[in-house]
């Protein structure tokens, strides 16, 4: 069997979100290194995201990734505005040219996820969902967001959290069946994040904490404005690299003034993806202080430069590295500069590349390709259902949601009833496969 | 046919193979004693059924109840006529409006043609001398509704992409036989001798 035989038995793949790049983040990076293993793998992949700026069209990627900018300038956040119907006819453009199987939709957040999963149900596809954040029950804007998530989640094939924490929050705020739900970490890329013992200050016992994250309130930014301080005091020879921008950057500015420790305290600013690990392989210790987290990929690329990790104990954060590489703390300013003393007593004890060796093995982004692909697989074995039992699962949804949901649900399918006979999809131009990178088709071969 | 040495090759390449509902595609090539002379490639829309006559017509009329409404000054006897009046002129200007074909004429060690033909007979040209094309391109064009294909060239000395098809949207089966007639004449521009 040849190589575009295997192709074609292979998943067509739409990947939506309104985070990609050029943004940059966990889910940025998520989608990017998901589908280009997928793509190793012989899959067809395209991404789907809003225009940045004037990046609009169509733009090709790494071993020719599709991306599709459509011009759908962001919102608020990065996220488009909901129009519902409005993007039903660019992207069932996009379905029937790439001859799309199966939709994935990121982010809980993203407008653009939602309504692709929406549409895609509509047309007859495959819907999977990733989440990747943790959100709350009791405030109004997490009220809405559960609503909506329940509204997507209502008609989706399968779903993928990023931690097994991270599936408890989402099945309790979606009422989603938890057989649905497959739990798949995040993973790093660990020929890029190498350690580097040289770049650490040699000939003096001095040791560098390394801090790079957004510095807002979710990330704890106010928590390191009472633990730095209190650190630098009860260890003289500890000194602090902050990376990192965002509007509690001025408190800690304040803080470093307060307490004279300019000489102590060194802020970066915003720190660009390629750069992080040249910041993280100066330090002996990485400090995360967040809120709340899914899963925290930070913390596995510092553990990757071999680093030792103090971190909050929230969310995700306990599942992603084994007890002798982290150090867990509450999120009290008291309990994390205890587990940071911990954390220099046992730092002699720390091997940076056989904590590296380690991360190699526990964590790469083919192993989280094949585990998705197995999700996919169990998206085509489920059942093919019409509009009718579509509305009784929406129906479901409450009183007066339920309702609200099938009436959305039902003007989707009016509106995509029309696109049709208006432009018929056997009338739509099908776009040409690219063949595969040379490598890639060596490997599968 | 030949008239003085001159032959006229019409041509149905990929675009009469497939059946496409909206475009027909014709590639006509002639020559003189072996010496390529032209290589037309036109679109031509076809003229489409009776929803497409019945949907211009809805939008027809309602637009000129519309503005009908909208000068509702007239009487109510003569509001009928109006509308007639009314949308007898705006299907003329939108017959009048209409593209009938679309053609690039490439014209060997010359340049190439680009050309709109409209339903009114009116013909648009623009000519591009062959030494300011860099290369013609395909690409994909994404709006907010919809994305399709299309062939346009890169000049030098330019920033802006010169569109070789403005009002119709052949599929990509049409545009890499016209692109290859392009690329030849760009990167051969001597003459080439008939095998």
């Amino acid at each position: 069997m040849d190589t575009q035989q295997k192709c074609q038995m292979r998943h067509r793949v739409l990947m939506v979100s309104d985070f990609f790049y050029p943004n940059f983040g966990g889910v940025e990076n998520h989608i990017y290194y998901l589908s280009q293993c997928l793509l190793q793998r012989g899959h067809k992949v395209i991404v789907a995201t809003h225009a940045y700026g004037k990046r609009s069209g169509v733009r090709y990627m790494t071993n020719g990734l599709k991306v599709y900018y459509i011009p759908r300038l962001p919102f608020i956040q990065q996220d488009v505005l909901p129009t519902l119907c409005g993007s039903l006819p660019i992207l069932r453009t996009i379905f029937v040219r790439e001859g799309i199987t199966l939709v994935h939709g990121h982010q809980a957040f993203s407008t653009l996820c939602h309504e692709a999963l929406l549409h895609a149900r509509t047309m007859g596809l495959r819907v999977v969902f990733t989440d990747h954040s943790l959100y709350g029950f009791a405030d109004l804007g997490s009220i809405h967001m559960n609503k909506v998530l329940q509204f997507t989640l209502a008609d989706v094939h399968q779903a993928i959290c990023v931690s097994h924490t991270s599936k408890e929050n989402t099945v309790l705020r979606s009422g989603l069946n938890p057989e649905k739900v497959f739990v798949i970490p995040n993973a790093v890329d660990t020929a890029m994040f190498r350690p580097d013992p040289s770049m650490r200050p040699c000939g003096t016992d001095e040791i560098v904490i390394v801090v790079i994250s957004r510095l807002v309130y979710r990330k704890g930014a106010d928590l390191l404005v009472e633990v730095i301080p209190e650190v630098c005091r009860l260890y003289p020879q500890v000194r602090f690299i902050v990376g990192g921008d965002g509007p509690k950057r001025v408190r800690l500015e304040e803080m470093r003034e307060k307490h004279g420790l300019q000489d102590r305290v060194d802020m970066l600013g915003a720190v660009p993806h390629a750069e992080v690990r040249s910041v993280l392989v100066r330090g002996h210790i990485f400090l995360n202080s967040s809120l709340t987290e899914a899963f925290c990929i930070a913390i596995l690329e510092a553990a990757s430069c071999g680093l030792l990790t103090v971190s909050t104990l929230v969310g995700g954060v306990p599942e992603v590295l084994p007890p002798d590489m982290i150090v867990l703390a509450p999120p009290v300013p008291a309990e994390l500069s205890n587990a940071i003393g911990r954390a220099i007593e046992l730092l002699p004890q720390v091997d940076p590349f056989s904590m590296h060796n380690r991360m190699k093995n526990l964590y790469s982004w083919m192993d989280v390709a094949k585990r998705t692909e197995v999700v996919y697989d169990q998206s085509l074995r489920s059942d093919d259902d019409d509009l009718l039992v579509r509305l009784s699962r929406y129906y479901a949804c409450g009183p007066w949601a339920g309702k609200l949901f099938c009436l959305v649900v039902v003007i989707n399918f009016i509106v995509w009833c029309f696109l049709e006979w208006q432009q018929p999809a056997k009338d739509l131009e099908v776009t040409p496969d690219l063949p595969p990178p040379q490598a890639f088709a060596d490997e599968l071969n | 046919m030949s008239e003085q040495g001159r032959t006229r090759r019409k041509g149905y390449e990929k675009g009469d193979e497939e059946e496409h509902p909206l475009y027909r595609y014709v590639c006509d090539r002639e020559e003189q004693t072996g010496f390529p002379l032209l290589h037309t490639h036109r679109i031509f829309l076809k003229r489409r059924g009776l929803d497409s006559r019945l949907r211009v017509l809805i939008l027809v009329l309602a637009c000129s109840v519309l503005v009908s409404r909208l000068f509702s000054v007239v009487k109510r006897g003569e509001s009928l006529q109006w509308m007639m009046v009314i949308a007898a002129l705006l299907y003329l200007q939108w017959h009048r409006c209409r593209v009938e074909q679309e053609a690039v004429v490439v014209m060997p060690t010359l340049g190439v043609q680009l050309e709109t033909v409209y339903c009114s007979k009116s013909v648009k040209r623009r000519f591009v001398p062959l030494h300011r094309i860099l290369l013609p391109v395909i690409n994909e064009a994404v709006t907010p509704t919809t994305c399709y294909s299309y062939l346009a060239l890169l000049l030098r000395d330019e920033a802006r992409l010169t569109l070789t098809f403005l009002h119709v949207r052949p599929p990509l089966s049409m545009l890499v036989p016209i692109r290859a007639a392009l690329c030849a004449a760009v990167e051969q521009p001597s003459l080439q001798t008939a095998p």
